[in-house]
């Protein structure tokens, strides 16, 4: 493997809620990030619920996994899978059978370190919940993302989230808020992007729409990202994009146009504010 | 003459129900307990002064932290 020719970011994917799109996103953006050039690792954390290997389509080619990589069973180099469609892009999976408490936040750091010396990009799947298997998810990483959907369970587990980030120190968190659905947000029946933001009060990096080609792009393999012509394919490239620090326009999805403006000027700070990693 | 009341989309209820919620989980507390901080303040300020009626005890959140508003009318002479 090439060394990489940027200083290495680690991203954390997080939620509390399952099921709101941490894999997807995580999935998506990996690509996204490789198809600009840059040499990415996607790592499965949910150890015991391993997922990631299915979403980008790589399952056939998992030999090892990231325990076995731990406990010292096989070399990194031996258990990241490399994408088939873009030499950029790796991904290291989860245990299947294993538990998280099989794994120490201690272990976890030493592998990243690792990781840092080779890739630009390591992103984090976390698991859903707060114990074990998010600790482990955060020890390593220099900045957060965290995933909710425009409901108010998902909302409230991505508040606890963010207040369990911000007690571990981090001070660069932000928000993708996925599975937003316009013209329920336009009947007044689905909490809008500016209604998240009031109550989360984090910086926004992506707006992903309810969109049926994610689940078809699930039963093939295929990350949407790489589908022409999809609005949520458009948004994951616009997050990685955003992810590299270029500023990029929020999709008008929402028809409140006062507020788009707004967020429209507020990207230039999202973008410039002060980043850890 | 015909009422055209404006429906009012359940994004409202939600806000407000997630900005109670919000609001408690961040310090750790339920909603029951300002109702039994409002008896109690009432007892401490009772022994020093006259009140002139109910404290009022809100909860408010300045960005993510969370703001304890208490207001006492005094009685006056
Ligand atoms: N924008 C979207 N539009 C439609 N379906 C989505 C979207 N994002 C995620 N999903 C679907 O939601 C489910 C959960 O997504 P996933 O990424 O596995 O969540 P998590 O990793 O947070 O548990 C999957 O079936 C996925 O296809
Ligand atoms: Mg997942």
């Amino acid at each position: 493997m090439k060394k990489p020719s940027h200083e290495c970011q680690v991203v954390v994917i997080t939620s509390g809620k399952g099921g709101v799109g941490k894999t997807t996103t995580v999935a998506n953006v990996s690509m996204g990030l490789a198809n600009l050039g840059y040499k990415v690792v996607a790592l499965d954390l949910d150890i015991g619920l391993k997922k990631l290997d299915l979403i980008m389509g790589l399952e056939n080619r998992v030999i090892y996994d990231i325990v076995q990589v731990l406990e010292g069973e096989c070399t990194i180099k031996q258990a990241v899978v490399k994408d088939r469609r873009n030499p950029n892009l790796y991904m290291l999976p989860a245990a299947q059978t294993r538990n998280k408490e099989d794994v120490t936040e201690e272990q976890i750091k030493k592998l990243i370190a690792e990781l840092r010396k080779e890739f630009d990009f390591v992103l984090l799947d976390s698991p859903a919940g707060i114990e074990q298997g998010f600790r482990n998810a955060i020890a390593a990483a220099d900045w957060a993302v965290v995933v909710t959907n425009p409901e108010i369970s998902a909302v409230r587990d991505a508040d606890r989230i963010i207040g369990m980030l911000e007690s571990a120190q981090f001070n660069n968190i932000k928000l993708i808020v996925n599975r937003i659905r316009p013209e329920m947000v336009k009947d007044g029946d689905m909490l809008s992007i500016e209604d998240l933001l009031n109550h989360l009060c984090i910086d926004l990096i992506g707006i992903v729409p309810e969109d049926t080609r994610v689940v078809i792009s699930t039963n093939t393999g295929e990350p949407i990202i790489l589908s022409q012509n999809s609005l949520a394919g458009k948004a994951f490239s616009n997050i990685a994009r955003r992810f590299t620090k270029e500023e990029v326009p929020f999709m008008n999805l929402e028809h409140n146009d006062s507020f788009w403006e707004k967020l429209k000027n507020m990207g230039r700070s999202v973008f410039s504010s002060k980043q850890v990693g | 003459m015909m009422e055209f009341a404006k429906k009012r989309g359940s994004s409202d209820t939600a806000n407000e129900r997630l900005h109670l919620v919000l609001m408690h989980d961040r310090i750790g507390t339920s909603s029951g307990i300002l109702e039994q901080i409002k008896d109690e303040i009432i007892k401490v300020i009772l022994k020093h002064i006259d009140v002139d009626a109910d404290p009022e005890v809100n909860l408010t959140s300045q960005g993510r932290q969370s703001v304890l508003d208490i207001n006492i009318p005094l009685k006056g002479r």
